[in-house]
């Protein structure tokens, strides 16, 4: 079975849309900022969404579902997902969902906002919110789709993950049709969490660059409509070719020294797409401009792959969007296809040394074949996803 | 369009832990009638499979996530590292949760590293693969009080997809602080299931437990449990809504049964069971 995305948009901090996000990766213009968030006087840079403050969703309200809501009203995502449910019955399109965070924005509100009796105030307790779950309950809710619904949250790997379960079920008749995403919001969890292990950088991320110190967190969510492509009648954007997943078995928040499994998700889902890594036009990247995952990612792929793929990470424009880096840097990669532009690395001034990689800071124009995006996540959980030119 | 299609499997192995109830032996006297049930109160499993530094960090989820899991790998006497694994918890490591949103409402909002880390929901799931060396595909999914069956859905079509067996666990622990009243859950389960592809040309040997999954279009209500001992876990522990299969499995004998969860909104999975 071929499976096509036939739809797909985006909202993150380099734009509200792909013609935005199109827009600011061809200008090289950054979406980080200085830290803004309300109550946190960390000095980092963020990748925040200010359209995503104005938004109320009455019992659904979170800012997760607030970006989520934001997503699914962009380009013509609200006609794809009308069509679909009318083309299969909502019953045969089923939602999967990635996220890291779901929605614990709203609990950190509901705890810094108590009664006087320290309890929870009614407008907060929201049970369908306060769960991982909440990011498919409330597109459920909000799309009318009724088909199996399932959130994966294996922390940055998530939304890259959706693929592939949404293409087992299709490939296996369970569902006819999906929509899948990736909802991350920023809150304070994440941004003194990953500070507390001292991984937020105090300056805009250099991904790879020798002097890089540390990630931007980011906000963004992503969404794709995935169908089958043997239909006559439906008109593919990208192929999603191939797709791995492998643990690493070594360590909760550090990744594997030699990238072990990292190394069996991309091989996963070369043989799956059956292409050779010769034949990948473009890597986006984790490239989460820590440490560690620079070093290994860096290595690894520079060992795998020839200098006539070229690499990238796009974290430069958006930040670490967690749980839905997988899907919005996914369609970063797949958007290739409609604008011939490889993005380039973002705030790069100096490339570590030794990693072996086709990496430039400026963008590259030609039309592009295959591409790939690498999802890599705490607990050792890594995604690779293929996806090939209709 | 596309015929609903069913998926095989053979359960090779169950694992649990609850109040009460420390292995599915003692579990299935209960719901065979044999034995007094009684919640012993009892503070969670310290699987031993945990190295001891990393131990002492675990969680309660975790812990019971990671012992449960080892119980149904043993029993199927499959290597742990061979398992793809498909973890689930439907209200998330409340404990962890409350901790966090009371730390960051303090001026300092200084997080504890560790905490964070297994703060993530896949921290079941990462402690076990780093335990056990698996190297398989590792997720970790929700579904709200719909967990046990879209974790099913997932881990049946990964196992028919890949030919492969697979390990699934199911996790939660008791809702904690301020969010006491908005997820109520206050007993903590964890159920395991290890699962072997079963195809048409297979043939069962006497004693093999078959299941076969199915999505239906139809719209049900979660089945009544028998067992009314277990009738407040069933109800609130989203992760405990996998006793209606277990009271089925324990009741089996030879024979066969099937059982309906609801699935989604406008879907409910089939699950027919079969002993040879």
């Amino acid at each position: 079975m071929t499976i096509v995305t036939s739809d797909y948009d985006c909202v993150c901090a380099a734009g509200v849309g792909m013609p935005e996000i199109r827009q600011a990766l061809l200008s090289q213009t950054s979406g980080l900022r200085p830290n803004d968030f309300p109550n946190s006087s960390l000095t980092t840079w963020i990748g925040r969404v200010s359209e995503v403050d104005h938004q109320n969703l009455g019992v659904w309200q979170s800012r997760n579902n607030a970006l989520a809501e934001i997503g699914l009203n962009l380009g013509s995502l609200p006609e794809s997902i009308n069509r679909i449910k009318e083309r299969y019955s909502p019953q045969r399109v089923g939602i999967v969902m990635g996220s890291s965070t779901s929605s614990i924005d709203r609990t950190e509100t509901a705890y810094a906002d108590l009664d006087e009796t320290n309890a929870m105030k009614p407008e907060y307790r929201q049970p369908k919110v306060h769960n991982p779950h909440a990011p498919s309950l409330y597109v459920a809710e909000r799309t009318g789709i009724t088909g199996p619904a399932m959130t994966v949250n294996t922390a940055c790997s998530s939304s890259a993950k959706v693929f592939a379960t949404a293409a087992r079920w299709m490939d296996l008749g369970l569902i006819d049709a999906a929509l899948v995403g990736g909802v991350d919001t920023l809150c304070l969890s994440v941004l003194h969490g990953f500070h507390s292990l001292q991984l937020v950088s105090e300056h805009p991320c250099r991904p790879f660059d020798a002097d890089r110190d540390g990630i931007n967190l980011g906000e963004s969510a992503g969404f794709a409509i995935l169908e089958q492509g043997d239909f006559a009648d439906v008109s593919g954007k990208a192929i999603l070719s191939g797709y791995g997943e492998s643990s690493d078995a070594h360590h909760m928040s550090a990744p594997h020294p030699e990238g072990l499994g990292a190394k069996l998700a991309i091989e996963q889902a070369l043989n799956r797409s059956r292409l050779s890594p010769a034949d990948i036009d473009y890597i986006n990247l984790h490239g989460t401009a820590s440490q560690a995952n620079d070093s290994v990612e860096g290595t690894l792929v520079g060992k795998m792959f020839p200098q006539s793929t070229l690499c990238s990470s796009t974290k430069g424009w958006t930040g670490h969007t967690l749980g839905a880096a997988g899907i919005t840097e996914a369609l970063i990669a797949l958007d290739a296809f409609e604008t011939n532009l490889i993005p380039g690395n973002l705030n790069l001034t100096r490339m570590e040394s030794g990693l072996g990689l086709n990496l430039m800071k400026d963008n590259t124009e030609k039309p592009v074949t295959h591409v790939m995006s690498n999802s890599f996540g705490f607990g050792g959980n890594n995604c690779t996803l293929v996806f090939s030119r209709v | 369009m596309t015929a609903c299609a069913s998926m095989s499997c053979r359960i090779d192995g169950i694992g649990v832990w609850g109040p009460g109830f420390s292995n599915w032996p003692i579990l299935e006297a209960y719901i065979a009638g044999s034995g007094q049930y009684e919640d012993d109160q009892a503070p969670g499993p310290k699987p031993e499979i945990i190295p001891s530094n990393e131990r002492r960090r675990a969680p309660l989820p975790v812990r019971l996530a990671v012992e449960t899991s080892w119980q149904a790998s043993q029993q199927a006497g499959i290597a742990p590292s061979a398992l793809s694994c498909v973890f689930s918890s439907g209200f998330g490591d409340i404990d962890i949760t409350h901790y966090m949103c009371t730390t960051l409402n303090t001026e300092a909002k200084q997080l504890s590293p560790t905490k964070f880390h297994n703060s993530v929901h896949n921290a079941p799931a990462g402690y076990w693969t780093i335990s056990t060396g698996c190297m398989q595909p590792a997720s970790s999914v929700a579904g709200f009080k719909e967990s046990t069956p879209v974790t099913l859905l997932e881990a049946m079509a990964q196992l028919v997809t890949e030919q492969k067996p697979s390990l699934l666990t199911f996790c939660d622990g008791p809702a904690k602080g301020q969010l006491i009243p908005v997820l109520i859950n206050d007993q903590p389960f964890a159920a395991s299931l290890v699962l072997s592809p079963f195809n048409s040309d297979d043939e069962a040997k006497k004693g093999d437990t078959l299941l076969k999954v199915s999505v239906q279009q139809n719209v049900v209500e979660w089945p009544a449990l028998k067992t009314s001992a277990l009738q407040s876990l069933y109800t609130n522990n989203p992760s405990a809504r996998i006793l209606c299969l277990f009271e089925k499995l324990a009741n089996l004998r030879d024979g066969s049964s099937s059982i309906l969860m609801p699935l989604s909104t406008e879907t409910s999975l089939l699950l027919e069971l079969e002993r040879g």
